[in-house]
């Protein structure tokens, strides 16, 4: 029995180390869930906001500069940018969250049924996810999304359903790395099924885990749309996204239209920011959750 | 000057949280002469560990030390960093607990015996590896020569301690610290290290610092014994004197409270340590104390030597005063009606390998073990690491496949699925060793007391409150813990809530797999209490795991001895002690702490 040196409630390692850590662990934070904040804000609350019809063409103000009448300018047909960049961001956040979410739910119960079942089920769902993992997420994508009609509901389907191997594997080496743990051992001894061990302790002691696996999903949802978008499978025109946005301000780049090229990109960036920092911030504050 | 080490009024205080530094450690004095084992002995949270660190200047950062350390007349407190690194190591060995963490997985024991050394001394690599062999040799480690160039892990836990100590003695160090050198290992391995030490420091004329929470482990061997309790020195004194005459009641609480072989009733200290930050102002062993007095709240009280020890207590207990209770006959031959009868059970371990699971077979663990278990009976498996008793354990609780039979009133375990099974195994529970590792982190206490009642079915909010508080209540807890994090409570608290979990499911066998190994003495000696009372009012029916003889001998009305995975004997326990049939278990009783006649 050594003797605790560190007394029990987690002692921060220095007396003015601490304080500035604490602070830095809150920022972040509390700086991502501020750019989240703002983000969800433009995609579901300004568009009700902003009245101009995004899809109305202007041909007399095309690729005019930002000004009192179109705050962010206008793109190559007239179309107020601001308002086609608000129902943009609607449209990608309409898919890629759900999108996210599927995933998570897929990715845990996978992992937790490989993690969980006999030995012979999970080598045989690894290997699955083994070949998945082998293949870029993005080929596949196209691949699909050639073959199926688009329309949110399909792309909420593809995306979700190509993001969730990585979240799977993790869940299932945590699971195998805690199903061994005393208080494990102890709730199989009191009568708990498989389920019930799942529910009341994996998920639980994972939840830190999850929690910022959660968050950089949503991240990278979020951005594969985009890029699903760009390369002009995402939405279907006339309705834009932030990545089809970009893309076609990117193919009139020779008259460097920055007014479209640099808000879409910095909202995708400023999304993808939100998610990695609020992950960054939980994972701070939960720590190494045991 | 023949002092080793002095201390002088030593004070520690460490940051702790906002408040800035806490004390841990108030005036401390001691002095340890060449040759001489002075035992530094306290609980968690005692402070012990951070006077051995501050000889070392090995404190955690922001640490403030006061008072004055003299290493064989250096004062250690005005040295810089570098002549602090010239001591370390060279003037100041140091050996640890878990000599697996402290060494270097990566490197071979030679380089690491050689490394002092080579720092301090310099000179060639060849006559380096020459000292390291000579200092293997030295610490009894069989054929020194073919092992210099092993790695830590090829070495078994004693073997890794004695390389510790190899280190430690690389560069004759006039003063060896050795912090609790001998916990966790086997008993009978304990005592060879400790032997080793005892030996050493004579030959070398060392002084040894030895810090220990386990005061039968330094009794043969201690030339001081200096007991420290939240923070202060409550008695020092030689070790003689101190043995046969503790004066101070924590002292003499301390000894009473480790389980020796033929002892009736531990003894329970009551309460439970001061935090750092609510230490009382008077003697701070008062709020526990059974003699104490209105005067003892006024200040801390001066340690005054009287009749070889030096006690800080207003009033000291008489020489003789606590003679501990004569050992009571144990009643023989009890007849229980049968529980759980366990017939031919063999584990065999498949080594995890091959891509489709064909593993090769190892030999097995556990081998044509057959006993039978009485209602309110407890059976103690005592073995050494690697004997096969964590796993009968396992294999008894279903946890684990295995060949056999285990019946629970008279029906086989095996054949079972589905809910029957869960039912069944429902009625076996266990207590593991480390009660942090048994509760999910993230729950509370009163979910996870709560988590064998909702599994057995729908109860309301308010009942199951209601036999949270009660179950609570049974092992000694306060039911405000309930709203608690695991994070929050005390060890020996946590093995209590492991215990009314286990108990919530109302089960007829607990398997106690080291149930009070990873816990300070005081606290072990409740425990043990707590578990005896409960077996007697439930009539519950024991497996107790240990490898500590005492511990078994105390709780058990019979003892099975299992050594490499079979039972080489099982006797009523004092028939066992004695008359041991098997070597074995004559060298683990031989081990195990005595009930000490106090008339020496």
């Amino acid at each position: 029995m050594s003797e605790q040196i560190i007394p029990a409630q987690g002692l921060p390692a220095a007396p003015l180390g601490s304080w500035v850590a604490w602070i830095t662990q809150r920022s972040t934070l509390v700086a991502g869930l501020a750019i989240a904040g703002l983000i969800l804000f433009i995609g579901f609350v300004a568009p009700f906001l902003y009245p101009p019809d995004p899809f109305a063409i202007h041909p007399d103000h095309a690729l005019q500069a930002p000004s009192w009448a179109f705050p962010l300018g206008a793109d190559e047909l007239g179309r107020d940018e601001l308002a086609l960049l608000l129902s943009g961001g609607f449209a990608t956040l309409v898919v890629a969250l759900p999108a996210a979410a599927l995933a998570f739910i897929v990715g845990i119960a996978y992992g937790l049924t490989a993690g969980l079942g006999p030995a012979w089920a999970d080598r045989v769902m690894m290997r699955l996810l083994d070949a998945i993992l082998a293949l870029p997420s993005l080929i596949i994508l196209i691949f699909f999304a050639s073959l199926v009609t688009l329309n949110d509901t399909s792309l909420i389907l593809l995306l979700g359903l190509i993001s969730w191997p990585g979240l799977a594997r993790l869940v299932r080496n945590e699971t195998r790395a805690q199903r061994g743990r005393d208080f494990v051992l102890a709730a199989e001894q009191l009568g708990g099924g498989r389920f019930y061990i799942a529910r009341m302790h994996l998920v639980r002691v994972m939840a830190p885990v999850l929690v910022v696996n959660g968050t950089f999903m949503i991240g990278d949802s979020i951005f594969a749309f985009s890029a699903l978008s760009f390369l002009g499978l995402g939405v279907q025109p006339p309705q834009v996204s932030w990545g089809s946005l970009l893309e076609s301000a990117l193919d009139i780049i020779a008259l460097d239209p920055w007014w479209l090229i640099l808000p879409p990109g910095l909202l995708v960036f400023g999304a993808l920011l939100a998610a990695s920092l609020t992950g960054q911030g939980l994972l701070q504050r939960w720590g190494n959750g045991r | 000057m023949s002092d080793v080490l002095k201390l002088e009024n030593l004070s520690v205080s460490l940051p702790r949280g906002r408040a800035g530094n806490v004390a841990i450690l108030d005036e401390l004095n001691l002095t340890i002469g060449a040759g001489e084992m002075l035992a530094l002995v306290g609980e968690s949270g005692s402070g012990k560990t951070i006077a051995a660190l501050s000889v070392m200047r090995l404190l955690p950062r922001g640490a403030r030390v006061q008072g004055s350390i003299q290493l064989a007349g250096t004062e250690l407190t005005a040295l810089d960093d570098r002549a602090m690194r010239g001591v370390r190591g060279r003037d100041v060995g140091m050996v640890f607990q878990n000599p697996l963490a402290a060494l270097n997985p990566s490197r071979t024991v030679a380089a690491q015996i050689q490394e002092a050394w080579r720092v301090h001394k310099g000179g060639s690599i060849r006559a380096a590896r020459a000292r390291a062999l000579d200092l293997m040799g030295e610490v009894g480690i069989p054929q020194p020569a073919q092992r210099l160039d092993d790695y830590p892990h090829q070495f078994s836990g004693g073997m890794r301690q004695r390389v510790m100590i190899a280190m430690a003695l690389a560069c004759a160090p006039k003063l060896l610290i050795a912090d609790e050198p001998t916990t966790g290992l086997d008993p009978l391995i304990a005592r060879q290290i400790m032997q080793l030490i005892a030996r050493l420091r004579r030959e070398h004329a060392m002084g040894v610092l030895f810090v220990t929470h386990d005061l039968s482990v330094v009794e043969e061997h201690a030339d001081a014994i200096h007991v420290l309790y939240a923070g202060r020195s409550v008695e020092f004194g030689g070790a003689r004197q101190f043995f046969a005459h503790p004066r101070h009641p924590y002292s003499a609480a301390l000894l009473n409270s480790v389980a020796r072989l033929g002892q009736a009733r531990l003894q329970n200290i009551p309460g439970q340590l001061p935090e750092p930050e609510a230490r009382p102002a008077g003697c701070r062993f008062a709020p526990r104390c059974a003699y104490h007095q209105p005067a003892c709240d006024a200040a801390y009280p001066a340690l005054i030597a009287n009749g070889g020890t030096a006690a800080a207590c207003l009033f000291p207990l008489p020489a003789g005063g606590v003679l501990q209770a004569a050992p009571l006959a144990k009643p023989a031959g009890r007849n229980y009606a049968p529980q759980l009868e366990v017939q031919d059970l063999s584990v065999r371990y498949e080594e995890a390998g091959g891509w489709f699971g064909a593993g090769g077979k190892q030999p097995p663990t556990l081998q044509d073990v057959a006993f039978s278990l009485g209602k309110g009976e407890c059976l103690g498996v005592v073995g050494e690491s690697g004997s096969g008793k964590s796993t009968l354990g396992r294999a008894v609780l279903q946890m684990i496949p295995y060949g056999g039979h285990v019946l629970l009133d008279g029906h086989d375990l095996a054949g079972l699925h589905g809910p029957k099974r869960r039912a069944q195994r429902r009625r076996l529970q266990v207590v593991f060793q480390d009660p942090r590792e048994s509760m999910n982190p993230r729950l509370r206490i009163g979910d996870i007391v709560a988590e064998p009642l909702r599994l057995q079915g729908r109860i309301s909010q308010a009942e199951t409150r209601r036999r949270v508080a009660a179950l609570l209540g049974r092992v000694g807890l306060n039911p405000e813990l309930a709203l608690r994090l695991p994070s929050a409570v005390s060890g020996g608290q946590a093995q209590r809530i492991a215990i009314a979990r286990a108990l919530a499911a109302e089960p007829e066998v607990i398997v106690l797999d080291e149930p009070t190994s990873a816990l300070d003495v005081s606290t072990q000696a409740m425990l043990l209490n707590l578990l005896k009372d409960l077996g007697q009012s439930d009539a519950l029916s024991y497996i107790l795991i240990s490898h500590d003889f005492a511990v078994v001998s105390y709780m058990a009305d019979r003892i099975a001895v299992l050594n490499a995975g079979r039972i080489v004997e099982m006797n009523e326990t004092a028939r066992l002690i004695e008359a041991p049939q098997h070597r074995y278990t004559a060298a683990l009783i031989e081990a195990a702490p005595q009930l000490r006649s106090r008339s020496r």
